[in-house]
C-alpha cells in the first residue's frame, strides 16, 4: 500500500514536470515569434473558414505582447484573455503546488453570479467584436490600436 | 469559531462552508491538525468546479461546449453556497465532462487543421 502511494506520487511529479516543460517550451516559442507576423502559428480554423472572431481570437498575440511587457497591446489584442489570465495562472500554480506539497493555495471561491456574469460576458464579447459598426470593431483583435 | 482545514480562515460555529474558499467544513474526514491528508478527504471535502479548465477551453476556441462547462461551474458554486453538497458534486461531474469534451474537440480540430495546413502547403509547392 505504502509502495503504491509512493509510485503514485512519482508519476504525479513526472506529469507535472512534463506539463511545466511543455508550458516553458510554448512560452519560449511564443516569446520568440509574434503570431501576428510570423507563420509559425497556424491561423485559427474558425477565422479562416468563416472570417469570424471567436472570444479567444487574438489571445496568442496578446500573450506574445504580455511576454514582451506590453500590457496595452495585449489588452488590445484580447482583453478577455488578459483579464482572466491572473485567475487562470493562480489556479494552475495552485494545482502545481498541490502536486508538490499536497495542499492547494487558498481557494478563491467565485460566487456563482460572477461566473454566470462571465458566461454572459463571453457571449456578448463573441458577438460584439464581430459587429461592423463603431465602436464594436475596437473589440476585434488589435482594434484598440487601430491595427485592423 | 471553526478554522477551515483547507485555507485556515476562521468561520462562525454554524458555518457549513468556508467563507473564504468554499471548503465543506462538515466533511466527514478532514485534514489532521498536522496537515497530513487522510483518506476520504478529497471525496468528502472540496467540490471542484473546474472553472480554470472551463475558461481555458472556452478561450482556446471551442465555444458552445466550453460555455456549458462554465455554466456547470457556476452551478457547482451556487449549490455549494446553498449547502447542497450532493447537487454540487453532480454539477461538478458535468463541468468536468464538458471540459474534457471541449478539450477533446479542440484537440481533434487542431490535428485535422494541422493536417490540412500541411497538405495545403505541400499542394501549393
Amino acid at each position: 500500500m505504502r509502495k503504491l502511494s509512493v509510485t503514485g506520487v512519482n508519476s504525479k511529479y513526472a506529469g507535472l514536470l512534463g506539463m511545466l516543460a511543455a508550458v516553458a517550451a510554448g512560452l519560449a516559442v511564443l516569446h520568440a515569434f509574434d503570431p501576428a507576423t510570423s507563420g509559425v502559428f497556424p491561423p485559427c480554423p474558425l477565422l479562416a473558414l468563416t472570417g469570424w472572431y471567436c472570444p479567444g481570437c487574438g489571445s496568442l498575440r496578446a500573450f506574445h505582447q504580455l511576454l514582451h511587457g506590453n500590457l496595452r497591446n495585449a489588452l488590445a489584442m484580447n482583453p478577455l484573455a488578459v483579464l482572466t489570465l491572473p485567475f487562470l495562472a493562480y489556479g494552475m500554480a495552485s494545482y502545481a503546488i498541490f502536486v508538490v506539497r499536497g495542499r492547494y493555495l487558498p481557494r478563491i471561491f467565485v460566487p456563482a453570479p460572477w461566473i454566470r456574469g462571465l458566461c454572459v460576458a463571453v457571449l456578448v464579447f463573441a458577438i460584439a467584436r464581430n459587429l461592423p459598426t463603431y465602436p464594436f470593431p475596437l473589440l476585434a483583435p488589435g482594434g484598440l490600436l487601430g491595427l485592423r | 469559531m471553526i478554522f477551515c482545514s483547507q485555507c485556515g480562515t476562521s468561520n462562525t460555529d454554524d458555518a457549513i462552508l468556508c467563507t473564504q474558499c468554499g471548503h465543506n467544513l462538515r466533511a466527514p474526514l478532514e485534514t489532521s491538525p498536522a496537515g497530513g491528508i487522510q483518506p476520504g478527504y478529497r471525496a468528502g471535502g472540496h467540490v471542484p468546479n473546474y472553472l480554470v479548465f472551463a475558461i481555458v477551453v472556452t478561450v482556446l476556441c471551442c465555444l458552445p461546449t466550453g460555455i456549458a462547462a462554465i455554466v456547470y461551474a457556476a452551478q457547482v458554486n451556487a449549490k455549494l453556497a446553498a449547502g447542497d453538497i450532493a447537487g454540487a458534486q453532480e454539477a461538478s461531474k458535468n463541468a468536468k465532462m464538458w471540459c474534457w469534451i471541449s478539450a477533446g474537440a479542440g484537440l481533434l480540430v487542431g490535428i485535422l487543421w494541422a493536417l490540412l495546413a500541411i497538405l495545403g502547403v505541400m499542394s501549393h509547392r
